[in-house]
């Protein structure tokens, strides 16, 4: 696991968050995803201190926490940039050129799959099928859906995001 | 009934049980390596699929419930064709290292795949490399032989609770690991060890040692370390124990052990066993023959006897130690040297609170089954965790939060924070206060059962302050009514009392109250010993008021029947405890301190006056399997078989009692052996052939224990009788005494019980050592900040009664104002801090709650 260079605490509203979310639901693991979207959103990523955090704050160890968290995707455990490019390279997205479309990024901003610029502004994750094959190929740039992409157009994108 | 057919074969079935255990029941084998009987069903290897007629594809046996009429085949060709497949996945990515595997020989793929096969492999793609774990001092992983079984995850989370590890990832890439990602850091009870039906997770103890085709001994007995008495397997090759395995089914821990039991067994080959005896020549110990060691502590007791009177004379016997030897020590010091002057550390709380809770509910000692626990509907903790005490104990607690059982605690209680735990923490200082307002919101809500006068009496002059109580304390009026609501409403609570509540000022007194609470609700108590046989030892009348059978020594009746049994008078007066006997010694009225298998230096409170007064004797001697800081003190010290030597038997808390069997052949003798040759050398009578005619006559003389034998406690489940009667007569008016208030704003001490650790057993265990090498002073981090102390400080803690000097850890379980110290480890004893200062009631000494001072003097040096 990476370790972390300073030691990362739930702000308050975060904690209240969790314990509001713990309220609607009948189990303290019920309510263990949700809680752990709230622990990414303030840290970009689920560090281990993260974990602790949200296993104390439920009361669900943390070894299950972290069981559960690292079996979906969605959950990120290594520190990202500022923006997460999700790029499909799934069959439809690759034949329109999604491949290509990874080379650009390596070559205009020296994103790697898997890495993050040095200026920490973007981190490429490269996902399975989002539903998009009939625009394909499509990304998501954080939360935002974008499809039809080419050599162009992503670039202009992607500028937008600083 | 149901009725099924396996393979032609007709099963009848009482029970709704599903087809794997219906077709074991009539003993048709079928493959499993998900499936283990602890475990909660999972379905996820496939290897126990089996054809049901009349349904479409074949079905895993250990999840399908057997219905009437269904017709299974276990063995057909379809099925072993998937069987032989499943396995070539599973080898996919098996190192197949078995040569060089602990495991092969007891491995269940290894078995698997030698029935089924397959004999190559199709695959061609490189297999997964990890490498191998000895990140875990008792523990070692080689994840790359592990098949995804889970089952030592739900092991960890399911039954042990401890939730260390879990399955990580997920497809392909899942594997299993601790949090960390690295070092497990776990309770180290081993129980995924017990598990793992490969040679994924393995103990380090015996790696590369031995196969397990070499063991020739499989020893049951019952483990050495706390009140418990689980059932152990000892695995020993040429008489050195390889291995200490649990057993499925047992009566106690059926299957589970803890840190102590499963990897505490070291002691035994330890090489600071002493070999021969030692006698005191020009102020040093030197070794002697038995001849010279025996001959002269006959004699200086002899002289001592005729000159002073039997009772210059005094005896300490062991919890450690098994009833024979006990039975026979104390039948020593009665008959042959002619007092009632023996006692024990059960004085340091359990005997006491065992008197009172006796005289008040006519039962003392824990009068229901461990397992009971688990099926209360509400357990309330007081004075401890019992996780760590009694670790076994715990999780029957903790089952009782699974199955849904409500959990209350009084005090923070570490074990349990997993558990829902419904806790009131008012702090140290605010415990007795808190009690009262309970039992007082408690008879509001449910009023006096009636059915106890005396005690009803007491409780009606129990007086607090609600509202001030609320006012001064974090307890809130919501969270005290929920509390109260929760206790006041269940049906069936059990009462568990540790030592910490036995072992703090006013402890008399707040054992009244839990008492009274317990009358109230109608609970059930189970008084926790952290001793094997501190229960046995009671029982055997080592004790200055008690005969063998817990029987008074005050009752003519009683004496008549020793004395004619024994063909000896006995001594009618009570002899010393063991306080008075260290006074004794120190005013000089005690001539003689014989110590068996204790070490009373570091075990009693106040080192100094402790030794002091055992310097003024003029014979010292000690019986013990280390030298320890009783015996460098010692004029003879005679060197004792350990547990794994001898045979005898244990009495547990719960007063079940067990077969202590020889494991390891070792030059020597028991404890009783060594007793009886004393006597002998003094009275030229005392003769028996082995252990087993040792319990023959406790099985003659005492009532608690009559006509039961060797052969009938080796069957099983012997719980001595306790037919609700009080051993001891009639009830004595209860004594309540209301401890004045203690002091605020002070430091206090409080001990540290730690589940790696016992005392003078585990610090000789290099695997517990390992776990938890030296003792540390922990400290909550709020008092920290208050105390201007940071993690790795090294401070003094004194005391009027002594210093000790440890490193600094912080711990946000610790409770405020106070500091945390462990009594195991030699020079740094949190009990040399202690006073003397006893209990009225409970005649235990106050540990926690001595006030202390701490300084910082320093920083660890990395």
């Amino acid at each position: 696991m990476n370790t972390m260079p300073e030691k990362q605490m739930l702000s308050a509203a975060a904690l209240k968050e969790i314990q509001d979310i713990r309220k609607n639901y009948p189990t303290a693991r019920a309510a263990l995803l949700p809680a752990l979207y709230v622990a990414q959103r303030e840290f970009g990523w689920l560090s281990p201190e993260a974990y602790e955090a949200v296993s104390d704050h439920l009361g669900v160890p943390k070894a299950i926490a972290r069981g559960v968290g690292t079996f979906y995707a969605m959950y990120k455990h290594k520190p990202l940039g500022r923006h997460v490019v999700q790029l499909c390279t799934n069959v439809s997205c690759m034949i329109l050129g999604a491949e290509r479309l990874v080379d650009l990024l390596k070559n205009k901003y020296g994103l790697e799959p898997g890495g993050t610029t040095a200026d920490n502004r973007f981190s490429l994750v490269i996902m399975e099928c989002i539903g998009a094959c009939g625009t394909a190929p499509a990304m998501l740039v954080n939360d935002d859906f974008h499809e039809n992409l080419t050599d162009k157009n992503i670039i202009e994108i992607l500028e937008r995001y600083t | 009934m149901i009725t099924v057919t396996i393979n032609g074969k007709e099963i009848k079935l009482e029970k709704a049980v599903t087809v794997l255990e219906a077709a074991r029941s009539a003993g048709i084998k079928i493959p499993t390596l998900c499936y283990h009987e602890q475990l909660e069903r999972y379905g996820g290897c496939r290897l126990c699929l089996v054809e049901v007629e009349k349904m479409p594809r074949l079905q895993t046996a250990c999840t399908l419930m057997a219905a009437d009429g269904m017709i299974v085949r276990t063995e057909t060709e379809a099925i072993a064709d998937v069987r032989r497949g499943i396995l070539e996945f599973l080898l996919i990515n098996h190192p197949l290292d078995c040569p060089y595997c602990d495991k092969a020989g007891e491995c269940e793929l290894q078995d698997l795949v030698e029935k089924y096969g397959p004999t190559t492999s199709r695959f061609k793609e490189k297999k997964r490399k990890v490498t191998e774990n000895l990140q875990d001092p008792v523990i070692v992983r080689n994840m790359e032989r592990c098949v995804m079984c889970t089952r030592c995850v739900r092991m960890c989370e399911g039954v042990q609770g401890a939730a260390a590890i879990g399955v990580i990832n997920r497809g392909g890439h899942s594997h299993i690991e601790p949090f960390s990602g690295n070092k497990y850091d776990c309770e180290y009870c081993g129980n995924c060890v017990s598990v793992c039906p490969v040679g994924a997770i393995m103990s380090r103890l015996h790696r590369h040692s031995y196969r397990p085709w070499q063991v020739k001994e499989k020893v049951e007995t019952v483990c050495p370390y706390c009140g418990v008495g689980c059932t152990v397997v000892a695995q020993v090759r040429d008489d050195v124990i390889k291995r200490v395995i649990p057993r499925i089914g047992s009566p106690v821990n059926n299957g589970m052990l803890c840190s102590r039991g499963r990897f505490g067994y070291e002691f035994v080959g330890h090489p600071d066993r002493l070999t021969a005896p030692l006698i005191r020549k020009n102020g040093v110990l030197e070794e002697t023959t038995w001849e010279e060691a025996i001959g002269f502590v006959a004699k200086r007791l002899t002289e001592i006897k005729g000159k002073h009177g039997g009772n210059a004379v005094a005896g300490i016997a062991s919890p450690r130690c098994t009833n024979e030897d006990n039975y026979i020590f104390q039948k020593f010091l009665r008959v042959t040297l002619g007092t009632n002057n023996i006692d024990s550390t059960a004085r340091m709380g359990y005997a006491g609170a065992q008197a009172f809770i006796e005289n008040i509910f006519g039962q003392g000692a824990t009068g229901n089954i461990i397992s009971g626990l688990a099926n209360s509907d509400t357990v309330l903790v007081v004075g401890g965790d019992p996780t760590t005490v009694n670790p076994i104990l715990g999780l029957q607690i903790r089952a009782c939060s699974r199955k849904g059982g409500t959990i209350l605690t009084i005090g923070h209680v570490r074990g349990l924070q997993h558990f829902s735990p419904v806790e009131l923490d008012p702090g140290a200082m605010l415990e007795t206060t808190l009690l009262e307002c309970l039992v007082l919101s408690l008879l509001d809500r449910k009023g006096l059962p009636g059915s106890n006068p005396a005690l009803e009496a007491k409780i009606k002059a129990v007086h607090a302050d609600n509202a001030e109580f609320l006012k001064n304390s974090c307890i809130t009026k919501e969270g005290l009514a929920d509390f109260v609501d929760k206790l006041g409403s269940s049906g069936t609570p059990a009462v568990v009392i540790g030592k910490d509540l036995l072992q703090t000022a006013g402890s008399g007194y707040r054992l009244f109250l839990v008492c009274a609470i317990n009358y109230i609700v109608n609970g059930r108590v189970y008084l926790l010993s952290d001793h094997a046989n501190e229960q046995g030892l009671l029982d055997m009348g080592c004790a200055p008021d008690l005969l063998p059978g817990y029987r008074p020594l005050s009752y003519a009746e009683f004496r008549k029947r020793y004395e004619t049994a024994w063909k000896t008078p006995l001594p009618e007066k009570p002899g010393l405890n063991i306080f008075e006997m260290i006074g004794a010694a120190e005013n000089g009225t005690l001539k003689a301190l014989y110590v068996m298998g204790e070490n009373p230096v570091f075990n009693l409170p106040d080192a100094a006056t402790v030794t002091a007064s055992l310097k003024k004797l003029e014979l010292l001697v000690v019986q013990d399997i280390f030298l320890t800081e009783t015996g460098r003190l010692a004029d003879v010290v005679l060197p004792a078989l350990s547990w794994a030597e001898k045979d005898g038997t244990f009495t547990n808390m719960e007063r079940r009692i067990q077969r202590v069997r020889k494991a390891v052949n070792r030059e020597g003798m028991a404890d009783w052996q060594i007793i009886t040759e004393v006597a002998r050398n003094m009275s030229g009578k005392a003769h028996y052939t082995g252990a087993v005619a040792v319990f023959e006559e406790i099985a003659r003389v005492s009532p608690l224990h009559r006509d039961l034998s060797y052969d009938e406690i080796e069957q099983g489940n012997v719980i001595y009788p306790y037919k609700g009667e009080p051993l001891r007569g009639s009830a004595e008016d209860i004594a309540v005494q209301k401890p004045a208030a203690a002091a605020e704003g002070t430091i206090s001490l409080a001990i540290d019980r730690l589940l790696f650790h016992s005392g003078t057993l585990s610090r000789k265990s290099p695997a517990l050592i390992k776990i938890y090498p030296e003792a540390v002073a922990r400290i909550h981090p709020e008092t920290a900040v208050s105390l201007s102390l940071a993690e790795g400080d090294v401070i003094r803690i004194s005391s009027q009664s002594g210093k000790i000097e440890l490193p600094v850890v912080l711990d946000r379980h610790a409770g405020r104002s106070s500091v945390l110290v462990p009594n195991i480890f030699e020079g740094t004893g949190a009990l040399r801090l202690a006073g003397m200062g006893l209990d009225p009631v409970l005649k235990a000494p106050a540990i926690n709650g001595t006030p202390v001072t701490i300084e910082r003097i320093g920083k660890v040096t990395p």
